[in-house]
């Protein structure tokens, strides 16, 4: 699994400026990369250039050297799994349900579902920890709880690559970890996976490289360490932060209050 | 798996409700002996009035459920309806027209409601590409509102123009009924429909995705592009034939899919037999009381679908928010 | 099409009336209005076709100053200014024709026009001409209002026995259906003055057990009642007669029709008789 991408471009229509600018990018097996950047930076175009959901002005992008554009949604779906921001529907699915279209790529449209594809739907279950919601209408889930749901819908598909935007938006400080340990460990099984997340610390901790988006373009990409500058992140997100270094780990952001200085700690 | 068979039961159980009652009683065994031997007294009304009506209602309520169940899926609203997207705007245009012009022929006026549906389609497709976003949801919505308040302002100036009884009767006309319906009707319409009902059965598992919403839906492998194509045309199809045949027939796109999503569940290779089979069932029965609650007086189908689908949708709608 | 033509408007006027209260002493209108009616009058409107014809019959015709489009009988008729439709009439128009008198069809969407028209102190008659039994009452009524009492005295007396001899009455008079329109099938009930030219021209109205003027109803119940005649308006092949489902009724597929065409069908007037006469000549003819 190899995705690339080479000065890709997007300029939404109608728009004075372009909404994702010569981004460069590489993503192969085995790492854990995490897109970071204030809101309304690119971050989710990234996501729609990379998966053909947005077309591209200028620029390219190849999944396992064919170009995005000459891949069926079927054949891509098959390869990465993409769990979206916000969705809703107007129906009352139940878990089972949602988490078992997951296998519709895999199967024609007219092809019944086989024991290969209710043994993944029974992994994806469990390793998102939402088996016992299996016959719960999704109206009464958690926001959380609808987040692991399509997660579990993600992992169903069995995909090399994994694209999440903003999966911990609704989760408390236990299923945040959960989640990034979950992420972890698939990446470490040979996934690899792209997540789009406002959380930089957890980020840090958990990405093998991060990427900085603002206004659109990548102001820095690298190592959590190089990433992480307290005067880049500053300017960035117009708000004074400060950097620490962790003794056995990456560095964590602390952002300042105003007539703060940076903070004292044993 | 049951409730397929229970209903699939209820429908036949329909039809048979449907040949037995009408303008003229007749007792169960009069029908089964009409049914058997074509010179028994009462076949011709069993055999050539009311068995092609009962066939004609059971197949055009079917289409309809199917495309009310389908257009939900495809606009995202569980209140969507087959007449949400102008179609019988434009069929109901063009009937008044040719009733206003003296069209005779057995087969003027439906004629020109079909090709009125048909131009209705079109216009709603092409002021959705004019908008940028071919078939998107909203997009479509409010084109079809669109067009439906253009349609119908120029049914009003039609028939203001018309003399008094034009008036009456271009009304009747469009609030429904199967008085035409004969054997070679049900043929033209059987055959025309088999393509866009398989197409829509077919498109079951794309149904399921296109209501989570686009990117959802094409992140999970469905070209959404095309599968919205297939489903906007036959649905379109269905609606304006079924229009063209018997006017327009409010509820019975509606009424069914609300009633067994909240049933079977929305999953739509189970919801989309089951809807066929209640609608079908559903409009039978309507054309059936029609025939026989002021007898030998005929109702309009669409006010007995109306005056039945209300109540049956408030009770439903009570039952979804509790 | 004319015959089409002639099909709406037996269905307008059967469609849209109430029964007229008790004639009052007086000059009453068919609406109970006591209407005032001072210097002899000069100038009529009639915004009926039959009240048309009545005014020409009691030799006031030269008087009359506006008609309806619908108002074709007799041929001086014609020369008179046509002012539009008599239900929801044009009030302007009515009263720029400056009228001393005004016929007007009474029914329940010429509520506001008749209002509207005494407000503007024009003196208005409002008149039921639905059926047989009105013609007299009506005669009677523009003979007082038009001072050619004599005259409408006679008319009815001239018209009732022409009536009579015109009737006929077999001991089993055939079953005819009248098919009003075809989309859907309507009817007239017995309620229609066409049924009531029917039943005097000889023969039996196959609905005259609906009580209504007109309704759709099913071919069904066509079928069932098997009638010997099916009565259309208009010449040449009527639109039904190709249609698959028709076939049903005998009378159909064997093409056994009646066709009436002329507005004396439509109307209580002076030519009540010729309507019977020709209604039970085309009988006869068919009965052959």
């Amino acid at each position: 699994m190899n995705l690339t991408a080479e000065g890709a471009t997007v300029r939404y229509p109608g728009a004075v400026a372009d909404a994702l600018a010569d981004a460069d990018l590489t993503l192969a097996a085995g790492e854990l990369v995490a897109v970071v950047g204030p809101n309304g930076g690119g971050k989710t175009t990234l996501i729609r250039a990379l998966l053909n959901l947005a077309p591209l002005a200028r620029g390219s992008v190849a999944l396992d050297g064919r170009p995005i554009q000459e891949w069926r949604r079927g054949e891509l779906a098959r390869i990465v799994a993409l769990v979206p921001q916000r969705e809703d529907t107007p129906f009352s699915w139940r878990v089972e349900e949602i988490v078992g279209f997951g296998r519709y790529a895999r199967r024609g449209p007219l092809e019944a579902m086989g024991p290969d594809d209710t043994a993944a739907v029974e992994r994806a279950l469990t390793r998102c920890d939402v088996a016992e919601f299996r016959e719960r209408r999704i109206e009464t889930l958690s926001g959380g709880e609808w987040q692991r749901v399509r997660i579990a819908r993600a992992l169903a598909q069995e995909p090399r690559l994994l694209v999440l935007d903003e999966p911990t938006a609704s989760l408390d400080l236990g299923h945040e970890m959960e989640l990034f340990e979950l992420v972890r460990r698939l990446v470490a099984e040979g996934l690899a996976a792209l997540v789009v997340t406002h959380d930089l610390n957890l980020a840090a901790r958990y990405a093998d490289r991060m990427l900085l988006l603002d206004g659109g373009r990548i102001a820095a990409s690298g190592s959590p360490e190089t990433v992480l500058q307290a005067e880049l992140l500053s300017r960035v997100f117009r708000w004074p932060v400060a950097v620490m270094p962790l003794v056995d780990g990456p560095p964590q952001v602390l952002a300042l209050r105003p007539g703060q200085d940076h903070p004292r700690y044993s | 798996m049951k409730a397929i068979l229970i209903l699939a039961l209820l429908a036949v159980l329909a039809c048979l409700a449907g040949l037995a009652l009408g303008a003229v009683p007749m007792s169960p065994r009069v029908i089964v002996a009409a049914l058997l031997s074509p010179d028994a007294p009462g076949a011709a009304i069993v055999r050539d009035l009311r068995a092609p009506r009962v066939v004609l209602a059971f197949v055009v309520g079917g289409s309809l459920g199917v495309s009310g169940a389908a257009l939900q899926a495809l606009v995202r609203n569980p209140l969507a309806d087959p007449y949400l997207l102008g179609i019988s705007g434009g069929a109901g245009l063009a009937a008044v027209v040719a009733i206003a012009l003296g069209f005779s022929g057995a087969w003027g006026v439906p004629a020109a409601a079909f090709l009125g549906g048909l131009g209705a389609i079109a216009l709603v497709y092409r002021l959705s590409a004019v908008a940028g976003r071919r078939l998107d949801p909203h997009i479509l919505v409010l084109a079809g509102v669109v067009v439906s308040a253009f349609t119908g302002a120029l049914i009003s100036a039609v028939l203001t123009l018309s003399p008094a009884e034009q008036l009456r009767n271009a009304f009747l006309w469009l609030l429904g009924g199967f008085t035409a319906a004969s054997w070679s009707t049900v043929l033209v319409f059987a055959v025309y429909a088999v393509l866009p009902l398989l197409l829509l059965f077919g498109s079951a598992r794309a149904l399921d995705l296109l209501s989570l919403g686009e990117e959802p839906a094409q992140s999970l492998g469905l070209d959404a592009p095309r599968a919205r194509r297939v489903v906007y045309l036959s649905t379109s199809l269905l609606t304006a034939a079924s229009v063209a045949v018997c006017g327009v027939v409010g509820f019975v796109g509606l009424v069914a899919p609300h009633a067994l999503r909240g049933l079977l569940g929305p999953l739509h290779r189970r919801l989309l037999p089951a809807v066929f089979l209640a609608s079908g069932g559903f409009l039978v029965l309507a054309d059936a009381a029609a025939r026989t609650a002021a007898r030998p007086i005929e109702l309009p189908v669409g006010v007995v679908t109306a005056l039945v689908g209300v109540p049956l949708f408030a009770v439903l709608l009570r039952r979804t928010l509790r | 099409m004319p015959g089409r033509r002639a099909a709406l408007l037996i269905l307008m006027l059967a469609g849209c009336r109430d029964a007229p209260p008790p004639p009052a002493p007086g000059l009453t209108d068919d609406a109970g209005v006591a209407v005032n009616l001072g210097e002899p009058i000069q100038r009529i409107v009639s915004l009926i076709p039959a009240s048309t014809e009545l005014v020409f019959a009691l030799g006031a015709g030269d008087r009359l100053v506006g008609r309806t489009s619908w108002c074709d009988f007799p041929a001086e008729a014609l020369a008179v200014p046509d002012l539009g439709n008599g239900i929801g009439p044009n009030i302007e128009a009515v009263v720029a024709a400056r009228p001393d008198l005004v016929l007007l069809y009474k029914s329940a969407s010429n509520r506001s026009a008749a209002e509207q028209l005494r407000s503007f102190g024009i003196p208005t008659l409002e008149l039921a001409t639905d059926r047989m039994e009105d013609f007299d009452r009506i005669t009677r009524l523009l003979g007082a209002a038009l001072g050619r009492r004599e005259e409408a005295e006679s008319l009815v007396v001239r018209t009732a026995r022409d009536l009579d001899s015109a009737t006929v009455l077999p001991s089993q008079p055939p079953t005819v259906f009248i098919l009003a329109w075809d989309r859907p099938p309507m009817t007239l009930g017995r309620g229609s003055f066409l049924s009531e030219i029917l039943e005097r021209a000889g023969a039996k109205n196959l609905f005259d057990d609906l009580a209504t003027s007109s309704a759709p109803i099913s071919i069904e119940a066509v079928a069932s009642r098997d009638p010997d005649f099916v009565l259309v308006t208009g010449s040449g092949e009527p639109a039904i007669a190709g249609r698959v489902e028709w076939q049903v009724v005998p009378a159909v597929r064997d093409r056994r029709f009646l066709r009436i065409d002329g507005s004396e069908f439509n109307r209580p007037s002076p030519r009540i008789a010729d309507a019977v006469r020709r209604l039970a000549a085309e009988l006869r003819g068919a009965m052959r």
